[in-house]
């Protein structure tokens, strides 16, 4: 016998199957990622030591962003294994004026005489920082195509058309090791996608995050590099 | 070392206004943190700092230095105009240091930039967090580079010497990074 409300559950089952299908798909846009690293010297870290995460200078070029290097801390931060980070902001504030943008070390070569300045490695110290680590990088868009248009009118509106969009997630921290004065090495996350947007009456977006995915790598390999005390 | 400074009127109340064609004016009042940074700044830069207040004669006070900021020039860029998403602030403040008996020696221009992304603090915010880390730009560089520059040390008294001195170390300046992009825009065309 066939219940009464078939053509209500009818619907219900279709659109569970198109939310589940959608759902799966917005999961799904490709990514493609590679995650490197080099080190250079011997790592680890001792309990109540500390990491700092800085984006290397603007006034060389970088243009990584705020929000990634908030990311990539807090992953570090999370978890099990999580890593002590302390707030780039209240480190730079704590040694000013020697992090700022136009006055921070380019390279570890200028560590021995930082060090050497009245109260910077007193406060280093205090604050147990071990690892400096310096982000480059930023996400671009590479490319992208298609068309879409939308209308409104009295009974409604819609869209249709595709377009799509390429994004690349290029980023490198290097790791100063503040003991040894020396660079412990390097973890690179490079990650690409492509995001698309068919739209038949609603746009539904497919969206490929490059830069979370590079956010999540680059943190999950950072803390490995530090943590494993692995041959060179 | 003995220092104070004036702050001219202009600087303690300076208000950039501009609208960018086509779209939004924007308002910047510079004034009040000028000064808080300022008076900050050269406090903790010499032992015995005061600041002139208005009426106030420098030569009332028994001073080896007195330090005259202002400001040249205020630029900002809003991402319509640099086609980027970031805020641009550049700022070329002057000082003007002054020996004991008043004779101007040293005219010091500082330029100084600070940039902040749209995407992480809205358009305000963006805006205010450049022109903060301009100023922060400008301090630095102040600490750093203010005595090479200017030679202000050399103005201290012979009864100041012995106990007073400038706190900080001042440093060479081998470090500094500098770019184009620092460069005031020149909208002359």
């Amino acid at each position: 016998m066939i219940p009464d409300d078939y053509p209500k559950q009818g619907c219900k089952i279709l659109l569970r199957a198109i939310v589940t299908v959608l759902t799966g798909a917005m999961l799904s846009a490709c990514v493609t990622s590679r995650l490197e690293h080099i080190k250079e010297a011997k790592t680890g870290i001792l309990e109540g030591e500390a990491i700092v995460i800085m984006a290397k200078s603007y006034h060389l070029g970088n243009e990584t962003e705020e929000k990634f290097i908030q990311c990539v801390g807090d992953s570090i931060g999370r978890g099990r294994g999580g890593l002590r980070v302390i707030p780039n902001q209240e480190f730079v504030d704590a040694l000013f004026p020697w992090f700022e943008p136009r006055t921070a070390p380019a390279d570890t070569k200028g560590l021995p005489a930082l060090m050497s300045r009245p109260g910077v490695a007193e406060i280093i110290k205090e604050k147990g920082v071990r690892y400096l680590i310096w982000l480059d990088g930023d996400t671009d868009k590479t490319g992208g195509g298609g068309s879409m248009s939308c209308a409104i009118g009295p009974g409604g509106g819609g869209c249709f058309g595709f377009a799509w969009w390429q994004n690349e997630s290029a980023y490198e921290a290097t790791v100063w090791d503040l003991d040894g004065l020396e660079t412990a090495g390097t973890v690179s996350a490079d990650v690409s996608g492509t995001s698309f947007l068919p739209a038949i009456i609603i746009p539904v977006p497919l969206i490929a995050r490059t830069r979370s995915k590079a956010c999540k790598g680059l943190a999950d390999q950072l803390k490995l590099f530090i943590v494993a005390d692995e041959e060179i | 070392m003995s220092v104070a400074a004036r702050y001219p009127a202009e600087f303690d109340n300076y208000v950039h206004e501009e609208q960018v064609i086509g779209k939004e004016k924007w308002i910047i009042d510079l004034g009040r943190s000028n000064r808080l940074l300022f008076t900050q700044l050269f406090g903790a830069m010499f032992k015995e700092f005061t600041v002139l207040e208005e009426g106030s004669d420098a030569r009332d006070l028994t001073i080896d230095a007195l330090i005259e900021p202002s400001i040249d020039a205020f630029e900002f860029s809003v991402p319509n105009q640099s086609q980027t998403d970031e805020f641009a602030v550049w700022i070329r403040y002057r000082i003007k240091i002054f020996d004991s008996a008043g004779v101007q020696v040293a005219n010091w221009p500082i330029a100084a930039y600070g940039k902040s992304q749209s995407s992480t603090f809205g358009g305000d915010e963006a805006l205010r967090r450049a022109a903060v880390l301009a100023m922060r730009d400008a301090a630095a560089l102040i600490i750093m580079q203010m005595d090479k520059s200017t030679g202000i040390s050399k103005l201290r008294s012979t009864n100041t010497q012995s106990n007073s001195a400038l706190p900080t170390v001042i440093p060479d300046d081998e470090n500094i990074q500098t770019t184009a992009a620092e460069e005031i825009p020149d909208d002359s065309g």
